[in-house]
């Protein structure tokens, strides 16, 4: 599992412009974290995740962007794993 | 009436623009429109997401920096943007006919 996950990161993290990932499971818990995103971020991902799914509970968990003028911030729940994708614009 | 109704009013024309709100820094709603026309419980769930996402990674997005908030469904989205201490919702349709499909439609 771990080992799985580990290969997942390091070919998020290859992709262009992307600079950190972090993955956290259903209690907020990190599963793993790579580039320049930090395992103290998991807890506010997770949080953010389960904000994002009450607004149309009966539709797929959405993906969410946060965004400043030069960084993104992708968060996606997928089961009970939530992913995070940082990236530069 | 508020003074950015006129400015939703001509946003509302715009094809696959489903509803707005217009919050205020409480989470109160000064004007909304469409499918979040007196739409509390969005305007609270999002003002939420607000509050989580000014310190998603202060490593990383200094706290308070971001500028804009997107949240995609397969069918639509909402966006939300910051400015002059307000907060603009706006959902949107993406299945937006295009000028093709209205020909076709047309013929």
């Amino acid at each position: 599992m771990e080992k799985h996950i580990e290969r997942v990161m390091d070919d998020i993290i290859s992709s262009p412009n992307v600079f950190g990932c972090v993955f956290v499971d259903h209690q907020g818990l990190c599963l793993g974290a790579k580039g320049d995103a930090s395992t103290e971020s998991a807890g506010i991902i997770g949080a953010i995740a389960d904000q994002a799914a009450k607004l149309e509970p009966q539709n797929q968990p959405p993906i969410i962007v946060v965004e400043d003028d030069t960084k993104r911030c992708i968060i996606h729940r997928n089961g009970t794993v939530t992913g995070a994708i940082y990236k530069t614009n | 009436m508020h003074l950015w109704d006129p400015v939703y009013n001509r946003a509302m024309e715009v094809p696959g623009q489903l509803g707005y709100l217009l919050l205020n820094e409480e989470g109160a709603v000064l004007s909304s429109a469409g499918e979040l026309e007196n739409d509390e419980k969005t305007a609270d769930i999002i003002m939420g997401l607000l509050t989580l996402a000014s310190t998603v990674d202060p490593t990383v997005f200094p706290v308070r920096s971001f500028k804009t908030l997107s949240l995609t469904y397969d069918q639509h989205c909402y966006m939300v943007c910051l400015s002059n201490r307000k907060i603009h919702i706006v959902k949107k349709s993406l299945n937006i006919p295009t000028s093709t499909n209205e020909l076709t439609v047309n013929i």
